[in-house]
């Protein structure tokens, strides 16, 4: 295959804007996969990613187009994430493409979250094709969103493609427009190889399979390669392209989009976005890169049952070799034994690893809220960072305190403004400024603390809004806030687990809700638990769950002792999900209860 | 192992209403032909008591098989026994006896709805060899029997038990509800002393229990059932462990009260652990390494009464369990020498860590040998029982 007929793309859109339709539809249209072979959305592989309707890791497609020039492309497609936690992963995705689809809803317009999304493509110098999608809907305004196209974002839209993923309309179109506009890659397939390695997949049997954009040179098997980053060398196993299932071939060359093997044991030798080249013939310059990942949201994995410690640091290892964003360092807790403080990109990154290693490694385990990192500065002169609300130290040593701010943007409808900036007031947000996009809907920036987003500002954006706003946010750097711990005691035993860093002027208030709510959510015991929250020696608040007064079996009838039996392994199975903290038993959800607050 | 069935019961799985509350295997949509039928099929069951055991024991591991000892108790439950009629009834005696499954019983019990016998039936069914009826009263307030969905009324209760006097039992169990809709600690405690005046031998109060399946449930889930406040139900459980003392009642189990020697010989059985055989649709046998259970499916058992048998072997670990949380049902609790004769089980050593808490919280007492609840521990026996159990 020329290079000249090659064309790599990625698809940028809003949740929901019909991303994955659009591409099971591209995938349908060129044959990859016959109809039976089609499952809706077969590009989100986990279950997971099928079950919440969203896209978590990239992937990646070959397609065969025959176009109606009469000549046959190579289209080779990366799906990206849409959610803003994963913006690192689309930052990746598109660094490997000349082109991009922005997808937008004709319905809806221009979201906060594809705006991230073009600016991230535009920085990587992509053509951006734009797709106006649902334009079967009867409220589809087309026109509309063309203009707002060329508003806001500033690219001719003019000859935007209308498709309706869902019907099947202007598919063909799409992939006309990708073969006219989107250039083909440049590289020179003599020269040493240089291969931009984007994701990576662990394979019990192959061992580290990575997938790479060829920019320079080929991959072939049998050949000696050099991961640039660590100097590793290795010898392929295995070449292949993604259909979207794995097929080998027998070489990748440049412009090209696969996978390779190289029984690769080490995942610290696959890193990706480190360059792969010759062993013998070295490129002389590695590609770009990633920025890193950084990690802004943090909270405590346990397992439930201790035994399992070991299978879970496993499991964390397992996940991090192909999502670099995810960190974790062994911490533990008195109230919860040996587990690992982790960090992620955001809540549905964390919601996400939580799922997968509950599912996918039968792990049991206890999550502590999350939190952001603090920025402590001690009377000493020394600067502290904590991402572990236990480890806040001691006021009296504590100079001054600072904590992450993000710079939000919110697309509204205009008549939801006031809402807006009512929430993000409370908030505890700054107004930065405010532009209409056209005649309804506004675009409002806001300097808010992270912490306060990891909360529950998006929850309370969507139904201040009734669900119109969408939000997006990038990390803007400390500033100062007064902020206080708050710490939980049951039966009179602080709770490490359970403590929490709150706003000074906010903290009684937090302390009541948090004790009201631990109330609610531990089962009544065989005695009394007095549950408190305290500042340093103060307490603010205090609950009691009272004690259980009686729990015994009804009769049973004959000698059905077996029913009798099912019962109580029932009930066995019921606490086998709490953890034991002294002589409490606490539920899984109690030590997410300052977050489900209101 | 044990060689001797010790109790054997018989389900009647038919009754003229199904209360409101009850989750047990019983139809009231059977009319008197499925009846005969039934009566029929657990006839051939009966008369092929041998023949099962060859199978039961084999199956079970076992071996040899068990015999019934000559005074097994014997027991009628259900459903409602006494919806049967007397010739029905007879059959099956006549049965049981011919078979020598019923030869000296230590006793032989039947359990009656109130709305379903007159004198002239107590009085054949004592003439039969029944020495012990088990009436479920549930209250003595007609409004709260009409919640339950009971067909009798007070009235008609305490008559039967009058008439079950007159026809010459001396031997009368009433079965009470407390945490009934409608009921007030006040209501309950004229039931209790109306109940008390009749000078039964035996009581089984217990706490109404909403259980999956059952038009209650539902009830429940729509937020349709409005049960008494939960500490006015627990001050009908105080006035019952604070009452019957003073009549005369020693509880010896969670929710059984007898006067002394007026305990069920019958469900001893069940809390001792040892071997019964069960007859009937939905009946459970065990015989000490497995437990089988006939099918629920009153048509599927009438077509095969000999076939439709599950059986579940249970392992070492799992009838320690068992052994252990019926037997703490018991007053009497568990005699840790028998314990270590039969499993070879150190109960306090087994579960040193389990026992040091229940002990120094006193929901669990070890005196004379043997581990009981404690009163304190008899409330919260569920939470206790699951402390025995792995899984």
């Amino acid at each position: 295959m020329k290079e000249n007929n090659i064309r790599n793309f990625s698809i940028i859109a809003h949740i929901d804007h019909g991303k994955s339709t659009l591409a099971d539809r591209l995938i349908e249209y060129t044959g990859t996969l016959s109809k039976r072979e089609m499952e809706a959305q077969i590009l989100d592989s986990m279950d997971l990613e099928r079950e919440r309707g969203i896209t978590i890791k990239a992937q990646a497609v070959r397609s065969m187009y025959k176009a109606r020039n009469g000549e046959e492309y190579m289209l080779n497609f990366i799906d990206t994430p849409g959610h803003v936690d994963f913006t690192y992963e689309v930052s990746r995705a598109l660094a490997a493409c000349e082109g991009a689809l922005l997808v937008i809803d004709a319905t809806q317009g221009i979201e906060a979250q594809t705006l991230a999304n073009v600016f991230l493509a535009l920085d990587n110098d992509l053509e951006i094709i734009p797709v106006i999608n649902k334009v079967d809907l009867p409220s589809a305004d087309p026109e509309h969103v063309k203009k707002e196209i060329e508003d806001v974002i500033g690219i001719d839209a003019s000859e935007a493609v209308l498709t309706s993923a869902k019907t099947g309309l202007g598919i063909e179109d799409v992939l006309e427009a990708i073969v006219a506009k989107v250039p083909p890659p440049q590289g020179d397939i003599n020269e040493p190889l240089k291969a931009l390695v984007f994701d990576s997949k662990f394979d019990a049997y192959k061992g580290v399979m990575l997938y790479v954009r060829v920019y320079e040179g080929k991959i072939k098997r049998g050949m000696r390669i050099k991961m640039m980053a660590t100097e590793a060398v290795y010898e392929v196993t295995e070449v292949g392209v993604f259909k979207p299932n794995l097929t080998n071939v027998d070489v990748l060359e440049p412009g090209q989009v696969g996978f390779f093997a190289a029984a690769i044991k080490n995942v610290q030798d696959a890193r990706v976005g480190d360059t792969v080249t010759e062993a013998d013939r070295p490129t002389p310059e590695p590609l770009a890169g990633y920025r890193k990942a950084t990690p802004m949201v943090f909270c405590g994995l346990y397992p439930v049952d201790n035994s399992d410690y070991d299978n879970l640091r496993d499991a964390l290892e397992k996940l991090q070799l192909n999502d670099a964003a995810l960190v974790f360092e062994p911490e533990t807790s008195v109230a919860l034994g040996f587990g690992f403080r982790c960090g992620f990109l955001g809540l549905l990154h964390m919601d996400v690893i939580k799922e997968r290693l509950e599912r996918e490694y039968n792990l049991a385990l206890i999550t502590t809220a999350p939190n952001v990192i603090y920025q402590v500065f001690l009377t000493n002169g020394e600067m502290e960072m904590v991402d572990n609300p236990s480890n806040f130290p001691d006021p009296s040593n504590i100079a001054h305190v600072e904590e992450p701010f993000v710079n939000a943007t919110v697309i509204v409808p205009k008549d939801y403004v006031g809402a807006v900036m009512e929430l993000s007031q409370e908030k505890r947000g700054e107004y930065s400024n405010m532009t209409y996009l056209d005649e309804t809907r506004v675009m409002i920036h806001y300097s808010l603390p992270l912490s306060e987003i990891i909360y529950d500002y998006f929850d309370r954006l969507k139904s201040a809004t009734r669900g119109y706003a969408s939000l997006d946010y990038e990390l803007a750097g400390y500033k100062e806030s007064k902020l206080v711990k708050v710490d939980i005691l049951l039966n009179g035993d602080p709770v490490d687990a359970l403590s929490a860093i709150a706003h000074r002027d906010k903290a009684q208030y937090r302390g009541r809700q948090l004790v009201e709510k631990l109330r609610g959510l531990i089962p009544r015991q065989m005695f009394e638990i007095p549950i408190q929250a305290a500042i340093g020696n103060k307490v603010i608040a205090r609950e009691t769950v009272r004690a259980m007064r009686k729990d015994v079996l009804a009769k049973c009838y004959g000698g059905d002792i077996s029913r009798k039996r099912k019962l109580l392994e029932k009930q066995k199975e019921g606490k086998k999900r709490m953890k034991q903290v002294g002589s409490v038993e606490l539920p899984q959800e109690a030590f997410m209860a300052i977050l489900k607050m209101d | 192992m044990e060689k001797f069935y010790k109790g054997v019961y018989i389900h009647t799985p038919f009754c003229l209403q199904k209360c409101l509350y009850c989750d047990f295997p019983s139809y009231a949509n059977y009319g008197a032909e499925v009846q005969h039928s039934y009566i029929d099929a657990l006839c051939k069951e009966l008369a092929n008591v041998n023949k099962l055991e060859q199978t039961f024991f084999a199956e079970s591991g076992l071996t040899n098989p068990l015999t019934i000892a000559e005074n097994a108790t014997i027991y009628f439950g259900g459903g409602t026994p006494t919806i049967l009629d007397i010739a029905a009834i007879t059959k099956v005696v006549e049965v049981l006896k011919a078979n020598n499954i019923w030869q000296n019983p230590a006793e032989a019990t039947i359990e009656a709805n109130p709305g379903t016998v007159d004198l002239d039936k107590l009085k054949k069914l004592r003439e039969l060899g029944f020495d012990r009826i088990s009436f479920g009263v549930q209250s003595l307030q007609d409004n709260e029997l009409k919640a339950l969905g009971r067909i009798h009324t007070a009235a008609e209760a305490l008559e039967a038990i009058k008439l079950a006097k007159q026809a010459g039992f001396e031997r009368i169990n009433a079965d009470l509800m407390y945490g009934i809709i409608g009921q007030t600690k006040e209501s309950f405690a004229k039931t209790l002393k109306a109940i008390l005046e009749e000078n039964l031998e035996h009581l089984s109060v217990y706490g109404l229990i909403v259980e999956e399946g059952t038009p209650f449930y539902d009830m429940l889930e729509r937020d349709a059932l409005a049960l008494p406040e939960e500490n006015e139900t627990l001050e009908m459980y105080e006035l019952t462990q604070r009452l019957l003392p003073e009549y005369g009642y020693n509880r010896y189990e969670i929710s059984n009260y007898a006067k002394p020697g007026g305990e069920s010989r019958h469900n001893l059985v069940y809390w001792r652990y040892l071997p019964y055989l069960a007859f009937g649709a939905g009946a459970c046998s065990f015989n000490g390494a497995a437990r089988k259970t006939n099918s629920l499916d009153v048509t599927e058992y009438i077509t095969s009464p000999l076939e439709t048998a599950i059986l579940e072997k249970l392992s070492l670990d799992i009838q320690k369990e068992e052994y252990i949380f019926m037997g703490l049902r018991a007053a009497e609790g568990i005699d840790l020498l028998d314990a270590k004769k039969r499993y070879n089980l150190d109960v306090e050593k087994e579960y040193k860590e389990e026992l040091e808490d229940f002990l120094k919280e006193e929901y669990l007492v070890i005196k004379h040998g043997r581990m009981a609840l404690t009163e304190k521990g008899m409330r919260f026996g569920n939470q206790i029982f699951e402390k025995f159990i792995k899984i």
